[in-house]
């Protein structure tokens, strides 16, 4: 793409966000939220084929109607409160119908369809901003309207979501629906404890888009997209693919990695507040998503896989691909547990 | 060759008792089949054939009708047609096809487990055994426009192969619009799961279509198409052109996914895209090379295999003066 372009709506997509972060009116918010569809959905289509015009269409619809939902609910709130502040909402229809809105701009279940099909359609880049930065808008209106937010929608729509992360994820062979998967099951952690402790939530964003990151910044180096090329690292390079592990079980909250930060803070917060059924609830069905990162784990880096050359290693020549901090995104990932106290009542 | 008994070996793998060391090995237990040789069956003798042949076409002018199968059953045993039982039974049957879903989705993808689906190197996608394996696909010519070529598909000697045959004709339909007519085509169906989902097979780590058949020597054109939900999918296609021998012997024809090219609505497009293998839908093989007068193809199995020779990604490129678009 034109690197002018590129940069304008690069730009328009970083102001969108911005706007939405930062403004106290629901307007502005609203146009912060289209400006960021609209400069995303070029940035789609950068490599033009028949599967990316299909995962922009499928990206356009599903936010326009939640934007259009949203201005609906900043309607119906305007008409009972007469103002157009940011703050808790004055209706329980305009919370139920915003807390949805945002639910389908997220990708929580039961509106985590679209995920795996866009994410799937788009280069890998592409696919770590939707992954990423898309996630920080709705979470920061989330985070300002999360004292009206009803709670049995949200906890249910959390549940759903880590139970329909974890099990859609388990039989997937293409490395970018993995990661959409395991994406829908996160973002169903940050909302359990978005009405009891909103800085878990951000705690839990932070680590969550720095496993994303290097996560894919790993799949970019090894140029892969299905499991089967990048269980042919090994051959490549070695000491990649032993990071790839550990980043892969910190996703997969296994302690003494920092994935284990988020949902440590999270169940201990659940159950201060008398919830035990949920806590357990959640804690196994994130086994299911252990279960599938230990699968690519297992093929990656705990077995050799046959391939078709028949040296022990291969050449090791310079990476042509850039990948921006991957060793510090890589020691973020994995060593950040000690950090917990400062962190858990930083944000 | 060698590669022809695998895939004939791996249709059987699953009726023939396994060696005890293959089935201690998962990993391996699709490389060893070809040491399963006690399953080996040859084709069907020459000098039978070169007969049939001209048996077939001879056959083909006068009888059209009779060959088409019509499962009259006699008088004697007829079933008892019920109209409740029959919704019931079909209702119980997607539920069950249900059932099977979530559990399959346990077990790993297409119902095996992972390591099996991420080691396998060859796989026969549609084989013709049996009435059963003819339904999974449809015939059509141009008679739905008003045209006048026929086309049959039925089982071939002794349940082997399946034929397809019928006549060309490339006379336009009277409907004064059409100029030109003339195709054949057998379409596979799309794969459905329960409560009549569309499913789509996943070819991704296979690069090679691998066919086994026996034409007339005409030139084929294999079309694939993907998934068909998004409203303009339906006319976009993938195609490559097979081309029989007319010969007694079977042939085998590889074509590497990256030599399909790309048409939308019947026309090759300038702009050109690979084709992305894990939402495939379905296949069909079309005739339509102007030549009027009988035709037919038999056809023992279709697969998919990777070909570790074949390193091409994409045969064709995209110019800037054709389609300025992809490069701005």
């Amino acid at each position: 793409m034109n690197p002018l372009i590129l940069i304008i709506l690069l730009t328009t997509l970083i102001l969108g966000t911005m706007m939405v972060v930062t403004s106290s009116h629901w307007l502005l918010a609203w146009i912060g939220f289209e400006m960021n569809m609209m400069a995303f959905i070029p940035i789609m289509m950068k490599n033009p084929n028949p599967r990316a015009t299909e995962a922009s269409t499928k990206y356009l619809l599903t936010q326009a109607t939640a934007s259009a939902l949203l201005m609906m609910a900043v309607i119906i709130n305007l008409m009972h409160s007469g103002q157009w502040t940011i703050t808790k909402l004055f209706n329980p229809t305009a919370s139920t119908l915003m807390t949805v809105a945002l639910a389908i701009k997220l990708g929580l279940a039961p509106f985590h369809f679209w995920v795996p099909e866009v994410t799937q359609g788009i280069p890998l880049t592409t696919g770590l901003i939707l992954l990423t930065w898309q996630k920080l808008a709705p979470l920061s209106i989330l985070y300002q309207i999360s004292p009206s937010i009803n709670l049995h929608l949200m906890l249910i729509m959390s549940l759903l979501s880590i139970l329909m992360g974890g099990w859609g994820g388990l039989n997937q062979t293409q490395l970018r629906k993995i990661m959409a998967y395991s994406s829908i099951a996160h973002m169903g952690w940050m909302t359990a404890i978005l009405l009891y402790n909103p800085t878990l939530t951000l705690l839990n964003l932070l680590i969550y888009i720095t496993m994303t990151f290097t996560m894919f910044m790993l799949f970019i180096q090894n140029s892969t997209t299905t499991t089967l090329s990048l269980s042919q690292t090994w051959n490549k390079m070695p000491v990649i693919t032993t990071l790839t592990m550990l980043t892969l079980l910190s996703m997969g909250g296994l302690p003494p990695l920092s994935g284990f930060m988020p949902k440590w803070m999270i169940i201990q917060e659940l159950t201060k507040n008398d919830m035990l059924i949920v806590p357990t609830f959640m804690a196994i069905t994130a086994l299911l998503n252990l279960y599938f990162y230990m699968r690519l784990t297992y093929s990656t880096a705990l077995t050799l896989f046959p391939s078709t050359n028949n040296m022990k290693m291969k050449w090791q020549f310079n990476s042509t691909k850039r990948t921006p901090l991957l060793p510090t995104a890589i020691v973020i990932s994995t060593m950040l547990l000690p950090l917990t106290p400062m962190l858990s009542i930083l944000l | 060759m060698a590669l022809v008994h695998k895939l004939l070996n791996g249709t059987y793998i699953l009726r023939k008792c396994l060696k005890p060391g293959v089935a201690s090995c998962p990993f391996l237990g699709t490389r060893s089949a070809d040491y399963c040789s006690s399953s080996l069956e040859k084709p069907a003798a020459a000098p039978g054939k070169a007969s049939s042949q001209r048996k077939t076409e001879g056959n083909l002018e006068g009888h059209h009708q009779r060959e088409v199968a019509l499962d009259i059953t006699s008088p004697e045993d007829k079933p008892e047609v019920s109209f409740d039982k029959a919704i019931k039974e079909e209702i119980m049957d997607h539920f069950r096809r249900l059932k099977n879903d979530i559990v399959n989705h346990w077990i790993g993808p297409e119902g095996r487990p992972l390591h099996e689906v991420l080691m396998e190197q060859a796989k026969v996608v549609w084989q013709f055994r049996g009435k059963e394996d003819l339904d999974k696909w449809i015939v059509t010519s141009d008679k739905v426009i008003g045209g006048r070529s026929e086309v049959f598909l039925k089982m071939g000697k002794s349940n082997r192969s399946a034929l397809l045959y019928g006549t060309l004709s490339s006379e336009a339909p009277q409907d004064g619009e059409s100029d030109r007519s003339g195709y054949c085509a057998m379409i596979s169906k799309i794969p459905r799961g329960p409560f009549e989902r569309k499913r789509f097979y996943d070819w991704s780590q296979f690069n090679t279509l691998y066919l086994r058949v026996r034409g007339d020597g005409r030139p084929w054109m294999v079309n694939i198409r993907e998934d068909m939900d998004i409203i303009q999918r339906k006319d976009q296609m993938y195609s490559y052109f097979m081309f029989t021998r007319g010969g007694p012997y079977w042939q085998e024809v590889k074509i590497p996914f990256s030599k399909f090219f790309f048409s939308n609505r019947g026309r090759i497009r300038d702009a050109q895209y690979q084709l992305l293998l894990d939402k495939i839908s379905s296949i069909g093989f079309t005739l339509a090379d102007k030549v009027d007068g009988p035709f037919f193809l038999e056809i023992d199995f279709i697969g998919v295999f990777t070909d570790p020779a074949h390193t091409e990604e994409f045969a064709y490129e995209n110019s800037p003066e054709l389609s300025p678009r992809l490069f701005k």
